[in-house]
């Protein structure tokens, strides 16, 4: 065996060698991994060209040899091997063309458990003596870094006990590092080594080699391939900037002296910088020069122009005073007290911008220090209360009120902050200013331009944990009552609202008898005429209150008794078809009411609460039964408030919604009396006991009423909510499904039922296709041949049957079910027949939105469609080949179904896959931007828009997002306009969908590909600006800002 | 901070309303219904064409709108809190934008400046058949009538947004004019720590 092996070896490196073929081939790395071949073997064949004295040669076997060692296993190396290949490779350090492949192979070496501590010490002195680093490239140098890395990972002791010797030859050794790629390693090692190693007497090279790079001025590239940024060098080196406490002698005056020449990021970083090592520099250097900091410090807070910069100033503030005042036993004498003293003085003017810095400087101290803060606001809150109090103008009080809110946040932001360790039970900083505080407070409310203020305070000292008792809560929660009853402001209510679910966490049973029953007295029992614009807008500010609100499960009770209260009182009201103000008004405050109760649900899902089930009862069949009662044929004619078909629909979500919540038990008990309902018309038992009804048969029996068909939205809507394992009513899936389809295809007398039934198909077939399983291939042989293609059938019954059809294609693509994928094909197969069918062919194109629509339909919650993983990507890849062929092969006019087709398709499709497919797709995108209906465009162009979107996209995306940008561009500038230009139809959509996707040019693509653009887009995007429609406008502003700033030095 | 602040301490003011007007609606009926209502409306099965277009005219508010967010040049806060433009000084009649800009003092060199800033914003964000003067609200300023005469005559605009340097402070100010009023943080709350 060794015999042939040996033979082997040196016929393979021959080859190998005399070919330039330098990787080596896997029979010799699996021989070498298990064993057959000893690894000193390889060593040994490749000896006579390892010792060449051609130089081309020598590389070759150099390079060969470092390629084995990198990919053998780790095992296969013994001491004996370890050794001689490392002073093998050593030798090779002062060979300029073989330093990469030693590097390399050392690094290799370097991780293995038989690479001891000395072979360590020789490799890392050896690179030092041996290279000379300057004269290589990035990467080259890179490798040397990588080696020290490992170096320092796995031998840390036998470095650290080289002493002087290291740090010297280091500090030397990386000096004049510039490539941002390699700082981001060397930064992360000299972290280590600041840490570890003991530096003390070489902090002065160590300083040299650290903040000779601060502050960073770095900028990468737009799309940087490697994606480093500005803020990954700046917090690693800050990470090693305050990794040492011996560095505070030289960088305190450093950074003194940076306070005159920073500017605006440079400054930023300088604060964030100081803020990270004061801390770890200490309090003695740091107070040496503690007054000259503040001095710089306060500069930025008081004058900077860059909120950035305030912000990063305050939080060095913050770790000064942190610094200087660790903790309550520290007298808060100095420097705290001068800066509290001036803070004060300033105060004096509340309103000016300097005022409000002052406050922000007091802020930061309560935040910083146990000491600083409690004096801070022991001289600062009675200043203030007196300023309050007496002011000299009353316009003065609202920045006054707005400074003791400012204090209290920050009180309540350490107090209530478990990680703070800080307690106002402990400090009692606020303790003495009990009485004043919730003085001010209670007048703040009441006064209306000082209720912004007050009600973040008040919800502060709520917060603060064991501050205030029930009595002072329940005496604000009053006083913000008051607010929501009576002012109109948004802003306002919105705040007292976030303020109120903030303190029902902590005291709902509060919120529960002050506020919840004020808020319902306030709703009307009828609804508010038309012209009452103001009652309307107020009962509409309460459901959204009560939305917001009663979320939490013990006010979710009398939120569902008072809504049912005020529907029943609501649902006797009489419409007619006519439709009058008056009965929509009704309609109106009834959708109100339901949408209130559907939006608490689903938030309440949201928060996954699980008293939902509970109120089941309480909810669905009340709904139900006023729905039905509103349907049947009535004595004097006409129908009652509930035979609304937006009534209805919204109750189909919430029954929907929660029948979904039920488990499968509860589930099969509700299908089988709305099945009992529907089919043998027995409607008493799905509805509440309490309403009368008068049976007239199934609705959806021959000869119903159209008011009776229409509760095919309560039938379909609780299918939908079916889980796929709860049992159903009836034996034959099969037949109960042919039912449906009939029913949808020739008794549906409305889009409302037809859009119900539909969902109902889509549902069935989504979710028992195993039950189905024999006989789906046959109902859709059916459906396509007797319904869709028999041209002597009406256009509507063909319409309709082809969306039977798509839908069911939709719920089996949805579970990867394989005869999606040939039924759709047929779909496809009839869109060559354009020129003979036009008007058909031309549906059948955009009924792939249909099969777009995906599982969601629109709405990002509340589907209950069963969706298995790459659905989307299993059907997407069926049909686009598939229209992308056809589309080649047709011509003229007929091709372009296949664009509409394809562009109705694209909302099924993630943007991840769309960068994967995009060589193929983005001519079909940039086509389908000149298609005449806005609805398709709008599709091409948020798929655009999607794709530009993508973070870091690959090289190749970027490449032909480059090529491809002008034309991009100019696609895109079509339907920014107003007007509609050649046959382009528009729409407010599709105009604003331009503007947002063009409005990423600047972001995405390089300046210099798009410069000749420019002034045609800016003065394209100059008639967008008249719009007739506002909120176009607005994209139309935005997206021009950002191309004027394109390419423009900033 | 090198150089001297013209007002190193102006009065701050609440904004008025932190999110863009409130208008009238184009109609009762169109008030009634919550906006979410629309996909519960009965159109969705037929071809959603859109609603045909009520042209909604560019007015004061809109033009406030625009303006009310641009950085002051020497604090970080907007014109709006600063009350330098407010919406009762803006007029729009047909094709004509009129601002009045009020200084925060009479003798404020930034002016002109500001007034450069709102008209590059306005050149920008009007459509161009809208003819823009800008001018200092009466008895408001020293140099009422240069400072006027400055920010209205074409060509000196021009020159000024030759120059790189100036041209760097304007969009410095025009940063966050894409706010329009929603923002502006909270003077308690605790500063980024990166």
């Amino acid at each position: 065996m060794g015999l042939v092996a040996k033979m082997d070896v040196a016929r393979i490196v021959r080859t190998h060698i005399t070919t330039a073929e330098l990787e080596p081939p896997t029979e010799l790395i699996t021989s070498v991994n298990d064993g057959s071949t000893p690894l000193l073997e390889v060593v040994k064949g490749l000896g006579e060209y390892l010792t060449s004295t051609e130089d081309d040669v020598r590389l070759k076997g150099l390079t060969f040899l470092s390629n084995v060692v990198k990919v053998i296993a780790p095992g296969r190396y013994n001491r004996q091997a370890t050794q001689t290949l490392t002073r093998y490779f050593l030798s090779k350090l002062d060979d300029f063309d073989s330093l990469p492949s030693a590097l390399q192979a050392l690094t290799v070496l370097s991780k293995l458990p038989t690479f001891d501590d000395e072979a360590a010490v020789d490799v890392y002195k050896a690179v030092v003596e041996e290279v000379n680093l300057k004269s290589y490239v990035q990467a080259t140098r890179h490798m040397v870094y990588v080696l020290f890395d490992s170096l320092l990972a796995t031998h840390r002791s036998a470095l650290k006990a080289m002493g002087s010797d290291f740090i010297n030859s280091y500090t030397k050794m990386v000096d004049g590092e510039k490539d941002p790629r390699n700082l981001l390693l060397l930064f992360s090692m000299e972290k280590v080594i600041l840490l570890e190693f003991d530096v003390k007497d070489h902090i002065e090279d160590m300083f040299d080699i650290t903040f000779c790079y601060f502050p960073i001025t770095f900028k990468p590239p737009p799309n940087d391939p490697y994606g480093i940024t500005a803020d990954d060098l700046k917090l690693a080196l800050r990470q090693c900037m305050s990794a040492s406490p011996y560095f505070a002698k030289m960088a305190i005056p450093l950074f003194l002296e940076k306070f005159s020449t920073a500017t605006g990021h440079s400054m930023r970083d300088l604060m964030l910088s100081m803020a990270a090592c004061f801390p770890i520099y200490g309090v003695e250097a740091v107070g040496e020069r503690g007054g000259e900091l503040w001095e710089g410090i306060r500069t930025e807070i008081m004058y900077s122009s860059d909120t950035t910069i305030e912000a990063a100033a305050l939080s060095a503030l913050e770790s000064l005073m942190r610094t200087l005042y660790p903790t309550e036993a520290e007298v808060p004498t100095g420097l705290a007290q001068d800066i509290i003293k001036e803070a004060l003085t300033v105060l004096e003017e509340p309103e000016k911008s300097q005022g409000i810095a002052s406050t922000k400087i007091l802020a930061a101290l309560v935040r910083a220090s146990p000491s600083a803060g409690k004096y801070a606001l022991s001289q600062a809150l009675p200043q203030l209360f007196r300023q309050f109090n007496s002011p000299s103008l009353p316009s003065h009080r609202s920045p006054i009120l707005s400074a003791i809110s400012s204090l209290l946040i920050s009180a309540q932001s350490v107090y209530s902050a478990p990680e703070s360790g800080r307690h106002q039970y402990t400090e009692k900083s606020l303790e003495p200013f009990r009485e004043p505080l919730l003085d001010v407070l209670r007048e703040g409310l009441r006064t209306e331009s000082l209720r912004g203020p007050a009600i973040r305070g008040s919800v502060a000292l709520v917060e603060i944990p064991g501050f205030w008792g029930r009595d002072e809560v329940e005496d604000v929660v009053r006083g913000m009552n008051d607010i929501l009853i009576n002012d109109g402001d948004v802003e306002i209510r919105s705040a007292v609202i976030n303020g109120l679910t903030t303190i029902s966490r902590s005291y709902s049973s509060t919120i529960e008898t002050v506020t919840l029953p004020l808020l319902f007295h306030h709703l009307p029992d009828t609804a508010p005429s038309l012209s009452d614009i103001d009652a309307r807008s107020k009962y509409r500010s309460i459901l959204d209150s009560l939305s917001r609100l009663c979320i939490q499960p013990s006010l979710f009770e009398t939120l569902v008794i008072r809504i049912n209260s005020k529907l029943d009182l609501l649902a006797p009201t009489p419409i007619s078809d006519v439709e009058t103000d008056e009965q929509e008004c009704n309609v109106a405050y009834c959708w109100d009411l339901l949408n209130t109760l559907l939006t608490v649900i689903e938030r309440k899902l949201v928060a996954k609460h699980l008293d939902i089930v509970k109120y089941f009862d309480a909810i669905v069949p009340r709904l139900y039964g006023l729905c039905v009662e509103a349907a049947l044929p009535r004595a004097g004619g006409g129908k009652t408030l509930f035979g609304d078909r937006r009534l209805l629909s919204l109750v189909g979500r919430i029954g929907e919604t929660m029948t979904w919540e039920l488990n499968t038990e509860r589930q099969a008990k509700q299908i089988d009396v709305v099945y009992k309902a529907f089919e043998k018309g027995e409607i008493a038992a799905m509805i509440h006991e309490t309403t009368q009804i008068r049976t007239a048969g199934s609705p959806l029996r021959n000869g119903a009423s159209s008011s009776e068909q229409d509760l095919i939205a309560v039938y379909s809507s609780t299918l939908q909510g079916l889980k796929a394992e709860t049992p159903l009513p009836f034996s034959d899936a099969a037949d109960y499904l042919s039912g449906k389809i009939h029913w949808t295809i020739h008794v549906a007398t409305s889009p409302f039922q037809l859009r119900f039934a539909l969902d109902a198909i889509t549902a069935l077939v989504n979710k028992r296709a195993t039950e189905l399983q024999s006989s789906l291939a046959e109902i859709l042989e059916m459906v396509w041949v007797k319904e869709v293609i028999d041209t002597s059938n009406e256009f509507e019954v063909r319409r309709r049957g082809l969306l039977v059809y798509l839908h069911i294609v939709k719920a089996l693509a949805l579970i990867r079910h394989q005869l999606a994928y040939d039924a759709v094909l047929r779909v496809i197969e009839c869109l060559s027949l354009a020129s003979f069918d036009p008007v058909f062919v031309n549906e059948a194109a955009r009924g792939f939105s249909v099969l777009a629509e995906g599982k969601g339909k629109g709405r990002e919650r509340g589907s209950h469609l069963t969706a298995k993983l790459l659905c989307a990507q299993k059907l997407w890849n069926v049909v686009l080949p598939k229209l992308i062929e056809a589309d080649r092969d047709a011509t003229g006019k007929t091709r372009l179904v296949y664009l509409v087709a394809f562009s109705s398709l694209l909302p099924l499709v993630p943007s991840s896959l769309c960068l994967s497919d995009l060589p193929t797709i983005l001519p079909l995108i940039l086509r389908s931007l000149t298609l005449p209906d806005p609805v398709q465009r709008t599709n091409a162009i948020t798929t655009l828009t999607s794709i530009l979107e993508t973070q870091n996209m690959s090289a190749d995306v970027d490449k032909i997002i480059h090529q491809n940008a002008v034309t991009m561009v100019e696609g895109l500038a079509k339907s920014v306009l107003p007007d509609p230009s050649g046959d382009l139809e528009t729409s407010g959509k599709v105009r604003s969908a331009a503007l947002r996707c063009l409005a990423f040019f600047p972001d995405v693509v390089r300046h210099e590909t798009l410069h000749t653009v420019k002034s045609d887009v800016l003065r394209d995007l100059g008639k967008a600006l008249d719009d007739p429609l506002r909120i176009v406008r607005r994209e139309a502003v935005e997206c021009r800002a950002k191309w004027y700033r394109y390419g423009a030095a900033v | 901070m090198s150089r001297a602040l013209d007002n190193e301490n102006p009065t701050i003011f609440a904004p008025t309303h932190a999110t863009s007007s409130r208008r009238q609606p184009k109609s009762a009926r169109a008030l009634l219904w919550d906006s979410e209502a629309d996909m519960f409306q009965e159109s969705d099965m037929e071809d959603g064409s859109e609603s045909e277009e009520e042209r909604e005219e560019i007015d004061s508010e809109e033009v406030f709108d625009l303006l009310r967010s641009i950085t002051d040049p020497e604090h970080p806060v907007s014109l709006e809190q600063l009350r330098v433009v407010n919406p009762d000084d803006i007029r729009v009649a047909g094709n004509r934008v009129l601002v009045y800009l009020t200084p925060t003092i009479p003798h404020c060199s930034m002016s002109t400046l500001i007034g450069l800033s709102l008209r590059v914003r306005l050149l920008r964000a009007l459509p161009p058949r809208f003819r823009v003067d800008i001018r200092i609200k009466p008895g408001t300023h020293q140099s009422e009538h240069a400072v006027n005469k400055q920010l209205n005559d074409k060509e000196r605009v021009q020159a000024a947004l030759e120059n790189k340097h100036l041209l760097q402070v304007v969009e410095g100010c025009l940063a966050t004019a894409g706010q329009r009023g929603v923002g502006d943080g909270n003077v308690g709350a605790a500063p980024i720590t990166a």
